[in-house]
C-alpha cells in the first residue's frame, strides 16, 4: 500500500471537519474522491500534505510504510507526494520558471524540463498564479507537481472551471506523464467530469467529513449523484462497502 | 563588466587609487572640479573634501561605474558628489557603496548632485551594501531640465546600523522620473525622505518604495510629491513585516497646487501570508527558503 490513511479526525478553527477517514492508495492505482461543496475533500487534500493550519486529533498517516503524521510538508513532499491546488494563492513577483527552478526535481536547467513536457511555455514568464486565468492556474499547478517527479498526486479539483476541451487536454497529460509511469492519483471532483478520462479504479464519495461510499464503477457513482443528488447518497442502494 | 577595481571612479576609505578618463567624459575628484571649474561652485556649495565629478560631454559606449568604499575602522567619508549630463545624451550609472567588512564602524556621508540638462536620459543603479556597525547618510538631488528622463533605483544589499536617505527630485517641463527603492532591513534604524518636485507643465514621477523589516528593525519613509503645475505623479510605498519586533511607517504626502495636476498614491503594509508560505512548503521548500523566495517576490514586484 503507498498511501494508507486509518480513522482520521480532523479539527478546522474549533470544529471538526474530517469524522474519521479511512483511505488506502495502491501503487499506480487512481481513486476519485467525490463530494458536495464543505464536505471535506480539500481538507483531506490539505492534510495528506501536512498544512499546519489543521489539527489532526485522531488517527494516522502512512506513506510506503512510514508514518508521516507528524512529518512538515516540505518533507512529505521529498517522499514523493505532491498536491495540485483547487485555488493556489498567488505569490507576486516569482515567476514561474523562478519557482519552478528551485523545486525541480530534474537535474540540470528548467528549459531541459519543458523540452520534455511541451506545455507552458507561455506560463513560465509570468507570475505565480497572478492574474492568470482557470486554465492557466490549472496547468500552472500541474507543471509544479510533474516537476517534483512525485510518487503519488492529490489533484483538487483540476477539473473546476475547465471546459470540456481543457478537461480532455489535461487528462492526457496526466496520462502521459503519471498513469503511464504507474504513479498513483487522488481525484479529488465536484462535477465528476473527469473520470470519463481518467477512468479511476475506485471512486469514493464523501459526505459531511465521512467516506460512505467505495465504488469500483465510478459510472455507477456519477449516475447514483446525478440521479439523487449528494443529500442522497446515503440511501442509494448502488452504493456499497459503507 | 567590470570589477570594482577598475571602476572609472574608485574610492576607497578616503583616497582615490583610479581615475578612468573615458572618452567624451571628465572624471575628476571633487575637490579638483571646483578648482578647475568656478561654474561648478553652485553646485558644490563649499569647498569639498572628496568625491566624485563626472561631466557626461559626448554620448558614451558603456555605462560609467563608480564605487566608493570604506576598507578601515572609523572612517568617515564626506562626499560631494556631482554629475552632469549634457543635452541629449542617454548614460547609465552603476554605483557601488559598500564597506568591506561587517564591523568597520565607518561614516558614509554623501551629498550629491545630478544635472540632467535638456532631452538627456539618466539609468542609474545604486547598489548599497555595509556592515551592522556602519552609520550612512546619503543626500541627493536630481535636477531634471527639459524632456529629461531619470530611472534611479537604490537597492540595499546589507544593511548598516543607520541609514538616513534623503531624495529631492525637481522636473522641469515634460521631463520625467522613476525613482524605485528596495531593501530588507534587520537591526536597524532606517528613514527615507524622497521628495518629488513637479515644477512645470507636463512633468511626471512616479515613487515606489518596497521595504521589508525583519528583526529589530525600524523603517520610516515619508514620500512626497509636489504639484506646482499641470502634472502627473504617483506615490506606490509598499511595506512587509517580517517580524514581530519590527516596525514600519510609510507616510505618503500629496500637495497639489495646479487645479490640473494628477497626484495619487498607495500605501500598504502586510505579512507575509500564511498561505503562500503553505504552498510553497508544498512545493518542498523549507521555510526559511520559502519565506526568502515570498520576500525578494516582494521586493521585486
Amino acid at each position: 500500500m503507498l498511501l494508507e490513511i486509518k480513522n482520521l479526525k480532523v479539527l478546522g478553527n474549533g470544529k471538526e471537519i474530517l469524522k474519521g477517514i479511512n483511505l488506502n492508495i495502491k501503487k499506480g492505482e487512481t481513486q476519485a474522491l467525490l463530494g458536495p461543496n464543505a464536505s471535506g475533500k480539500s481538507t483531506l487534500a490539505q492534510i495528506i500534505l501536512g498544512n499546519p493550519k489543521y489539527k489532526i486529533t485522531e488517527g494516522r498517516i502512512f506513506f510506503n510504510k512510514k508514518n508521516i503524521t507528524k512529518l512538515s510538508s516540505e518533507k512529505r513532499v521529498k517522499l514523493g507526494i505532491a498536491l495540485a491546488w483547487q485555488n493556489p494563492p498567488a505569490i507576486k513577483g516569482v515567476k514561474l520558471s523562478q519557482l519552478l527552478e528551485e523545486i525541480s526535481a530534474f537535474k540540470g536547467s528548467i528549459s531541459t524540463f519543458f523540452k520534455f513536457q511541451k506545455i507552458g511555455f507561455q506560463l513560465i514568464n509570468r507570475e505565480v498564479n497572478v492574474d492568470l486565468s482557470g486554465g492557466e492556474r490549472k496547468m500552472s499547478e500541474l507543471l509544479q507537481v510533474l516537476s517534483l517527479k512525485p510518487k503519488l498526486v492529490v489533484f483538487d479539483e483540476i477539473d473546476s472551471g475547465l471546459d470540456f476541451k481543457k478537461i480532455k487536454e489535461v487528462s492526457e497529460i496526466i496520462k502521459k506523464e503519471l498513469l503511464a509511469k504507474d504513479i498513483s492519483i487522488l481525484l479529488i471532483t465536484h462535477s465528476g467530469e473527469i473520470l470519463k478520462f481518467l477512468k479511476p479504479n475506485i471512486t469514493n464519495v464523501m459526505v459531511a467529513g465521512k467516506i460512505i461510499c467505495k465504488e469500483k464503477d465510478y459510472k455507477k457513482v456519477l449516475k447514483t449523484i446525478k440521479k439523487y443528488g449528494y443529500e442522497k447518497c446515503k440511501k442509494c442502494r448502488l452504493l456499497s462497502n459503507r | 563588466m567590470k570589477n570594482v577595481k577598475n571602476a572609472d571612479y574608485y574610492q576607497i576609505d578616503n583616497r582615490i587609487p583610479e581615475i578612468c578618463q573615458l572618452k567624451g567624459i571628465e572624471v575628476l575628484s571633487a575637490k579638483l572640479a571646483w578648482e578647475k571649474y568656478n561654474w561648478t561652485k553652485k553646485y558644490f556649495l563649499k569647498k569639498p573634501k572628496h568625491g566624485y565629478f563626472i561631466w557626461v560631454k559626448k554620448q558614451p559606449q558603456l555605462p560609467i561605474f563608480t564605487c566608493i568604499t570604506i576598507a578601515n575602522k572609523n572612517i568617515k567619508q564626506e562626499l560631494q558628489n556631482l554629475l552632469v549630463v549634457e543635452k541629449n545624451l542617454k548614460i547609465k550609472i552603476q554605483g557601488t557603496c559598500n564597506a568591506l567588512k561587517r564591523n568597520l564602524a565607518g561614516v558614509h556621508q554623501a551629498k550629491g548632485k545630478i544635472i540632467l540638462k535638456q532631452g538627456s536620459t539618466l539609468q542609474y543603479r545604486h547598489i548599497h551594501s555595509w556592515g551592522e556597525k556602519d552609520i550612512v547618510e546619503p543626500n541627493y538631488e536630481f535636477f531634471l531640465e527639459k524632456k529629461a528622463k531619470l530611472d534611479y533605483s537604490y537597492k540595499v544589499f546589507s544593511p548598516p546600523k543607520k541609514l538616513k536617505m534623503k531624495t529631492l527630485i525637481t522636473l522641469l517641463e515634460g521631463s520625467s522620473a522613476n525613482l524605485n527603492i528596495v531593501g530588507k532591513f534587520s537591526q536597524t534604524k532606517t528613514e527615507f525622505e524622497e521628495t518629488l518636485i513637479l515644477k512645470e507643465k507636463g512633468a511626471s514621477g512616479i515613487i515606489k518604495l518596497r521595504l521589508a523589516g525583519n528583526k529589530n528593525s525600524e523603517i520610516t519613509a515619508y514620500s512626497k510629491v509636489v504639484a506646482q503645475s499641470e502634472s502627473k505623479g504617483h506615490l506606490d510605498c509598499q511595506g512587509l513585516l517580517m517580524n514581530k519586533d519590527s516596525k514600519i511607517s510609510l507616510i505618503p504626502e500629496l500637495i497639489c497646487k495646479n487645479k490640473k495636476a494628477q497626484i495619487t498614491h498607495e500605501a500598504s503594509i502586510g505579512k507575509i501570508s500564511e498561505e503562500a508560505l503553505n504552498y510553497l512548503r508544498m512545493r518542498g521548500l523549507k521555510e526559511k527558503e520559502a519565506i526568502n523566495l515570498i520576500i525578494n517576490g516582494f521586493l521585486e514586484n
